[in-house]
């Protein structure tokens, strides 16, 4: 079995920006196995590597603003098909340059396989609530499916 | 219409927007800088428990969650009028020390230090920290690692989670120290000593040594001659976790000092109609516009804001840098903006040499780290945070319960000051309607020094710190758009 681990990315304070927060925790009720850690991260770059690191596969789950597509949609990256990453972390490099400044050091126990759920939860709102809005409360299940899927696919 | 609009500027967060007004010479007439501000707070803080506010405002901000966990915690020491006891109070300044480390190592090798150490002239796919990796080499770069490393290791120990610490609470801390976990922290605070060390040495050689960075920090489009803020102790020494504040003018001589719960009496806040950011000032002196200088209220916090305000530093090492800092830039108050990035060390180097003050104080193991509260009540808490001065400020209930929450955040107080910084540094380099690619570097260059931290938030993928300029012309047309990372 892989060791894997499934990080929720988000502030889970501010609303949609959360999502991740809630499909995370929705997965530690749903998903009991040994090698596959749960974990939620309000963090960016540097931090986000730190929890990665000695698992052979990552899938991080964090809001995301795509371009033509519909609040709530869901899309499945690879890591290498992002040319930058937005930290939630104004003080933190993007987690692309984090990965490759470990690399570049030598380190060699990242993640062979990182994988990000993204949902697009379009602008976001800079208010503070715990809440998630209905479209994305939604696309929740629909999230945690897909990352099951992912889990079993690659198991 | 000559606007110029930043809108992402790399390497910080939120949704930057910098508007430019060009008069009919086509040079700059102003700037303004246009952040998205989180709302709501203080309807999200109304009617939950107080003892919740450290672990609920430590997510306001991925940057700065210890220093809200202790802003909050502070507040409630006073609100629930209790104070730490003696071993409590010292594990907080040590985690509290443990954080600094990790944040300025971070802003210096991976955020502002690529300007210096890359080159302000390189181009921006090379100024940042794999380009820093490649010209000090990778030997170095594990030292950074490894060093930011051990300043998240210290407050995990103390704190229960680096980045969500779980600790504080009202008239204490949850967790004390074993003697393994001193031993653990002084070999950790020994190594970052000499890693502040190297990096002012660092400083030195490559920025210092450099006249034409010298002549850079001391150039005209980087200075302003604003006040100065920031915690000191008894002494008048800077202090990150505790103290009055002090308020310092262009010349380093103190204009006033106020205890935390006095700040309603010191502090005012501006409201402008183009942004929701408030631009707070000092009531005394009043507002006088986004002008710098004796007769305006504006005042500068973070590292370079505390150097200024404070009368030195209270540990042998980081005083002798202290000292040099003033020698080199010629005296008090240092108002050169690009300044912060030496403060900055000089900061790193006093946070490891107050941490081994800590560790090595045989009360850090004491487990008498709680004094019971009292009657909920009103409550001011103040710490520094790596950026700057932040303030909580909490009104309870009879039943504990938040009635009203107010916040100041480090960067809203130098909101003023990057707001004219950002001005100046267009200034210098938008002459008679030309705009080259360097303006978008030296924009960020001046408001990256002050290491801000806009919408605390948001992970949204895919971008880099976008970043645009809009420039408009003298008749509010829209001139030329700069972009990066849009």
């Amino acid at each position: 079995m892989k060791k894997t681990i499934i990080l929720g990315v988000g502030n889970p304070i501010l609303r949609d920006d959360g999502v991740g927060i809630h499909v995370a925790e929705e997965l530690k009720k749903q998903i009991k196995k040994p090698d596959i850690k749960i974990d939620t991260a309000f963090t960016g770059g540097m931090n986000l590597l730190d929890m990665m690191i000695d698992h052979d596969r990552a899938i991080l789950i964090d809001a995301v603003k795509m371009k033509n597509r519909k609040i709530g949609d869901i899309e499945l990256f690879n890591m290498n098909e992002l040319s930058a990453f937005h930290t939630g972390n104004p003080h933190d490099v993007s987690l692309p340059q984090a990965l490759e400044l470990a690399r570049k050091l030598g380190e060699k126990r990242i993640p062979r396989d990182i994988r990000i759920v993204g949902i697009n939860i379009g602008e976001l709102s800079c208010e503070f609530g715990e809440n998630l809005s209905n479209e994305i409360k939604k696309a929740v299940p629909k999230a945690v499916d897909i990352v099951k899927k992912e889990v079993e696919k690659n198991d | 219409m000559k606007t110029i609009t930043i809108d992402p500027i790399t390497r910080l967060e939120g949704h930057g927007k910098i508007s430019i007004f060009l008069d009919n010479k086509g040079d700059v007439e102003n700037a303004y800088l246009q952040i998205p501000e989180l709302r709501g707070f203080e309807r999200f803080a109304q009617g939950r428990r107080a003892e919740d506010m450290p672990q609920i405002t430590s997510r306001i901000c991925g940057v700065c969650p210890v220093a809200h966990h202790f802003a909050a915690t502070k507040a409630l020491d006073a609100a629930f009028n209790v104070a730490p006891t003696s071993a409590a109070k010292k594990l907080r300044e040590l985690m509290y020390m443990g954080y600094f480390i990790y944040d300025h190592i971070l802003h210096f090798y991976y955020l502002g230090g690529p300007d210096f150490v890359v080159g302000p002239d390189a181009p921006a796919a090379k100024r940042n920290v794999i380009g820093v990796i490649e010209k000090v080499g990778v030997e170095i770069g594990k030292e950074v690692i490894k060093h930011r490393a051990y300043g998240q290791k210290i407050t995990a120990i103390l704190g229960g989670k680096a980045t969500h610490p779980v600790c504080g609470l009202p008239g204490g801390v949850s967790k004390g120290l074993n003697k393994d976990e001193v031993k653990d922290i002084e070999k950790m605070v020994d190594s970052c000593t000499n890693f502040a060390k190297f990096s002012l040495k660092l400083f030195d050689d490559i920025v210092l040594q450099n006249k034409t960075y010298v002549d850079l920090i001391l150039s005209d489009p980087y200075k302003l001659a604003t006040y100065n803020m920031g915690l000191v102790d008894k002494n008048n020494k800077a202090n990150f976790y505790d103290g009055m504040v002090r308020v310092t003018d262009q010349k380093g001589k103190e204009v006033v000092k106020f205890e935390p719960q006095d700040y309603t009496k010191h502090v005012e806040e501006r409201v402008e109609d183009w942004t929701y950011i408030k631009f707070p000032y000092l009531k005394k002196v009043g507002w006088n516009g986004f002008n710098d200088g004796k007769d305006s209220g504006i005042y500068r916090v973070g590292p370079l804001g505390r150097v200024n305000a404070a009368e030195g530093m209270a540990t042998p090492i980081a005083q002798k840098e202290y000292e040099k800092f003033y020698e080199t830039l010629g005296g008090k108050s240092v108002n050169s903006t690009l300044a912060f990035h030496w403060a900055r060390l000089i900061e790193l180097l006093y946070a490891t040499e107050r941490a081994k003050e800590l560790i090595k104080d045989s009360e850090i193991t004491s487990q008498k780290i709680r004094n019971p509260v009292g009657k909920p009540g009103e409550g001011v808490g103040i710490v520094e945070a790596a950026r700057g001065t932040l303030i909580h400020h909490y009104k309870l209930d009879k039943n504990g319960l938040i009635d009203k929450a107010n916040l100041i955040v480090a960067t809203t107080n130098n909101a003023g000051a990057i707001n004219m910084s950002v001005r100046d540094a267009a200034k210098g380099i938008i002459k008679g309607g030309k705009v080259n690619d360097g303006l978008l570097n030296m924009v960020e260059m001046a408001f990256r020094a002050y290491d801000p931290c806009f919408a605390c938030a948001t992970h949204t993928l895919p971008g880099g710190m976008p970043l645009e300029i809009n420039i408009y012309d003298y008749k509010k047309n829209l001139y030329k758009k700069l972009k990066q990372n849009i």
